[in-house]
């Protein structure tokens, strides 16, 4: 069952389309979105958060339209990026203090849970933490209020391998507790650790969306692996 | 709404746009044009805007469970609670002026702006410019606000400049009337104040709502 469906999703710039984007997020599993850098990775996931008017198609989160039901939906979900770091000045704990306030659902017991868990500081400023921290940070606040759905854009660029194969276990870590979660990535490893489904992207089309597995015995040849299929697949596109 | 002005005062707000209220006491200062304290005022409410800009406010609050049109209305809901708290300030201030230091000499022989109900009236038209050409321009691109302060700043300082400059023109030496000689006349210009605040805050909060749903962040 999908929980997320975007539909014909399209959006113009003058220099960038994104072409009638439809995929589904399946309850309970990690759908890792590839792309290379420029490919609309970022547009799509801005358009399933409604940060970008899209020109048409629809979004919708446990069959409700976003457009409709964002305040509703918003309480469910929860986004991280590993490029945006909000109030990199203030203490964590202001910045908690008032996030708290928004969501009904805030569960403290959750919240100081995942604090230790991630091994944050309270008293320390956004600004003072490295990129993984950071992340956790944005996902500790996703999480303190029961998200069912995370949309992570980039959680692991610019980590180093032990931060990145910490946050992947995490990803794992959270799927078995029944969280939906979509991480775009242009790194094919990150795929292959935890992965269920694979959203391809290529130049605002969506090239492939199927599970690992299908991916692989789809469009592999001659036992590639991820990487190479990526690359591959990327070339014939540039054709 | 509470949790959205109570973010405001606590995420992105800078210190100096509180302190700025201070200056609304330059209502007291003799011999001075007065109606620079109103500019300061809203120069201490940009810098929160410049803030929030740099610490992602605008991205944060839009991915909280709240409608878009919602953020709009707490930056305004902001911007009008520094509004009242100095105009609160600048009519106490003013209504001293009046009553107690009617007769001071200091001020008998202000040749510029007195403090009136006519000061008064322009400090809401200020208000309302800031309102309507730095915050409304703002919410064009939910990004730009150089160019919309630079505007407000030129249009406040016009209409600093004219407001000074009335009462020296004959026939509206009543304009700068000290204590409550033409009340009627400066009741009226206070009134007409509010109307302008008003309709100008008005009009600008629709138009940055439908600006806002539109722009991409």
């Amino acid at each position: 069952m999908n929980i997320v469906e975007l539909t014909d999703v399209c959006k113009t710039y003058p220099s960038f389309r994104l072409e009638k984007v439809s995929f589904g997020l399946e309850k309970g599993k990690i759908t890792g979105f590839i792309g290379r850098n420029g490919a609309g990775k970022t547009t799509t996931i801005k358009s399933m958060l409604n940060l970008i008017h899209t020109d048409c198609g629809q979004v919708s989160y446990f069959g409700l339209p976003l457009t409709e039901n964002e305040e509703e939906i918003k309480q469910r979900i929860g986004y991280s990026t590993g490029t945006i770091s909000w109030y990199p000045r203030k203490k964590i704990k202001e910045i908690v203090e008032v996030t708290r306030s928004f969501y009904p659902s805030w569960d403290e017991s959750s919240y100081r849970k995942y604090l230790e868990l991630f091994s944050l500081d309270e008293n320390k400023k956004p600004i003072e933490l490295s990129e993984g921290m950071k992340v956790k940070f944005n996902l500790l606040l996703s999480l303190s209020h029961s998200s069912e759905v995370l949309i992570l854009d980039e959680p692991t660029s610019g980590l180093d391998p032990f931060s990145r194969d910490e946050l992947l276990q995490l990803f794992l870590f959270l799927k078995e507790r029944g969280v939906t979660i979509m991480f775009s990535t242009h790194i094919t490893t990150d795929l292959e650790r935890c992965a269920d489904s694979i959203v391809y992207i290529s130049k605002g089309r969506i090239r492939a969306n199927c599970s690992k597995e299908d991916f692989i015995n789809n469009y592999g040849k001659n036992g590639e692996n991820l990487e190479q299929i990526f690359l591959r697949m990327e070339r014939e596109a540039n054709v | 709404m509470k949790e959205l002005l109570r973010k405001e005062m606590k995420l992105p707000t800078l210190i100096i746009t509180y302190l700025f209220i201070g200056f609304s006491f330059m209502t007291m200062i003799p011999g001075y044009p007065i109606l620079c304290g109103v500019f300061f005022v809203t120069l201490g409410l940009y810098h929160s805007y410049a803030n929030a800009r740099e610490a992602g406010d605008i991205i944060y609050s839009v991915l909280l469970p709240i409608a878009k049109r919602h953020v709009v209305k707490a930056k305004y809901l902001f911007v009008l609670f520094i509004e009242a708290l100095s105009f609160i300030l600048m009519l106490v201030l003013t209504l001293l002026r009046m009553t107690v230091f009617s007769n001071s000499s200091i001020y008998l022989q202000n040749a510029l702006m007195t403090a009136n109900f006519f000061y008064l009236s322009v400090v809401l038209i200020i208000f309302s410019l800031f309102n309507l050409v730095f915050v409304g321009g703002f919410f064009k691109t939910a990004y730009k606000m150089g160019f919309p302060f630079v505007v407000y700043c030129i249009v406040a300082f016009v209409v600093i400049g004219l407001a000074e400059a009335l009462h020296h023109v004959p026939g509206l030496e009543s304009l700068n009337t000290i204590g409550f000689e033409n009340l009627g006349l400066q009741t009226a210009l206070l009134v007409v104040g509010v109307l302008i605040f008003v309709i100008l805050t008005t009009a600008s909060y629709k138009k940055a709502c439908v600006n806002f749903e539109n722009t991409d962040l």
